[in-house]
């Protein structure tokens, strides 16, 4: 069952994406109107609004992965071509007071996706200008060295995604591919390319398992235990993908090699293609870390949930008009208490947290 | 194969989506389902680029080359879409007569309508590369923000009734 908890108002223009922060109950929101706005999840209050830096709409947000002693801090890219850090400023609750960390250039055109790798001292930044961007920071977050610019996409590079627990980097693209990308002999590589849609690819999300879930949790609340399957060896490491072409699918990394002395591959296959529901464009999925579940939205606005069973993926639940006659452009699975939630957001401006059972 | 097949989906693309009563807006108002005449009288008059004349008058819209699927009911979803003839196989302006129209269709339809702008069927030689990009929504955003290109777009919006 699914159902709406709150709708966060304020956004007076699309909303492109959403982001909720891995163990703090904060979303972020960013929009045409050239605003961030922060909420708490639980009451849907205001916490604040980064605003008065781009020039042009914000398309992308990410939460930095932080541990509870650190500050909480985002990135955002925009379609004016460059990509803000923000970061709050003291651990008290009522401290709204947000700053302006940083600024990187770089991008010759719009900033399409943003995204902090497992540890939070990686940044990727993908752009029209068809590159990914890696950037390397510390706890301070004002210092972003580019350590690789990677130009392997022949078109626009819509979105970037990290793996919850390797440095393994998915990037997405107007030219149908997906692509796998890993450091290999001090510098970044492409070790697999996914084909199989036949539109534009919009987003993916990598699968986080539940052991993975509960050792980033407990180092992010800065106990040091749980080493044991980090690097996901022996484990299926797999990825969903959505696109124009109305799919989604889940790809599965069947192999590692390094047979060449300098060369390591990955080969992927697509495993399934989920059960049809969207008629148009499939703009944005996300892989629950807590459940076997998969959910999707996009331009039919529909938000539809998967579940994985013996029998394969089935779809759970339909929710028709999730933004009433809009397009909804970003889905986001989090946990309230021991509720699993859905954040969605859409070209109406909306913000919806809904409530799904288990 | 299995990518466009609408088999499993629940109902089809087109209009006609039951309408999803939410906690603020219970009303149920229909208006007037708009038609494919109503939609060639709104871009019939965009001006052509290159030419003192306007897209209607060029032939590069016609009115059989228009789909509109519209219940009326402005709480579901409405779909339109739009084939259009560029007056040569290698028009360099095709991408910009489409961002043209789409403009003029956002600013002039109730916000329940998809508009799907595509070149006809063997009238230009990219026509796979202009479709993508003409119906790629973070693309024209982004072009939309460009006042250059929307100064251009006034221009040719300006002789529109």
């Amino acid at each position: 069952m699914i159902q709406k908890l709150h709708t966060l108002l304020g956004h007076t223009d699309k909303v492109w994406s959403v982001s909720l922060h891995r163990t703090l109950p904060l979303v972020a929101t960013v929009s045409s109107d050239k605003q961030c706005r922060v909420y708490d999840l639980g009451s849907g209050q205001l916490v604040t609004v980064l605003d008065d830096t781009h020039k042009r709409s914000i398309c992308s947000v990410a939460w930095k992965p932080t541990s509870a002693l650190e500050l909480p801090a985002l990135a955002m890219g925009s379609f004016d071509a460059t990509v803000s850090i923000w970061g709050r400023e003291d651990h008290e609750d009522t401290g709204d007071d947000w700053n302006l960390l940083a600024i990187i250039e770089g991008h010759e055109n719009e900033v399409k996706g943003v995204c902090w790798n497992k540890d939070g001292y990686l940044l990727a930044s993908c752009s029209r200008d068809k590159s990914i961007w890696i950037w390397e920071t510390d706890e301070s977050n004002d210092e972003f060295e580019c350590i690789s610019v990677l130009q392997e996409h022949s078109q626009d590079v819509k979105h970037v995604t990290w793996h919850g627990a390797e440095d393994l980097l998915a990037s997405l693209s107007y030219d149908d591919t997906v692509r796998i990308w890993r450091e290999d002999d001090d510098d970044w590589s492409c070790v697999a390319v996914l084909n199989g849609h036949t539109g534009t690819v919009w987003c993916s999300d990598f699968e986080i398992q539940t052991s993975q879930t509960a050792r980033l949790e407990s180092e992010a609340n800065g106990e040091a235990n749980g080493e044991a399957n980090t690097n996901g060896v022996g484990r299926e490491t797999r990825l969903v993908s959505c696109s124009d072409d109305t799919t989604v699918r889940v790809w599965n990394r069947v192999a590692i090699s390094s047979s060449s002395a300098f060369r390591t591959n990955e080969q992927w296959e697509q495993q399934s293609i989920l059960p049809q529901i969207h008629t148009r464009a499939v703009y944005s999925v996300s892989w629950s870390p807590y459940s076997p579940r998969i959910a999707s939205t996009g331009s039919d606005g529909k938000l539809a949930v998967y579940r994985e069973s013996a029998a394969g993926w089935v779809v759970e639940l339909v929710q028709e008009l999730a933004h009433g006659i809009y397009e909804v452009n970003s889905v986001a699975w989090g946990r309230l208490g021991e509720l699993e939630i859905l954040v969605t957001g859409g070209d109406d401006g909306n913000v919806h947290v809904w409530s799904v059972s288990n | 194969l299995f990518a466009f097949s609408l088999l499993h989906t629940a109902e089809p693309a087109s209009g006609n989506v039951p309408a999803l009563v939410s906690d603020t807006e219970s009303e149920q108002e229909e208006e007037d389902p708009i038609d494919s005449q109503e939609i060639y009288d709104l871009i019939a008059h965009i001006s052509d680029p290159e030419h003192p004349l306007s897209l209607g008058l060029l032939s590069v819209i016609n009115l059989p080359d228009i789909q509109v699927h519209d219940s009326g009911d402005r709480n579901s979803m409405s779909e339109v879409v739009i084939r259009i003839t560029p007056t040569i196989t290698h028009c360099s302006l095709a991408t910009l007569i489409g961002l043209g129209i789409r403009v003029r269709l956002d600013r002039c339809l109730p916000p329940r309508f998809r508009i799907t702008i595509l070149i006809k069927e063997g009238t230009h030689q990219s026509e796979n590369q202009v479709n993508k990009q003409l119906n790629d929504k973070e693309r024209v955003a982004a072009a939309c923000e460009n006042d250059q290109l929307l100064s251009v777009i006034s221009q040719m919006l300006a002789t529109c009734k």
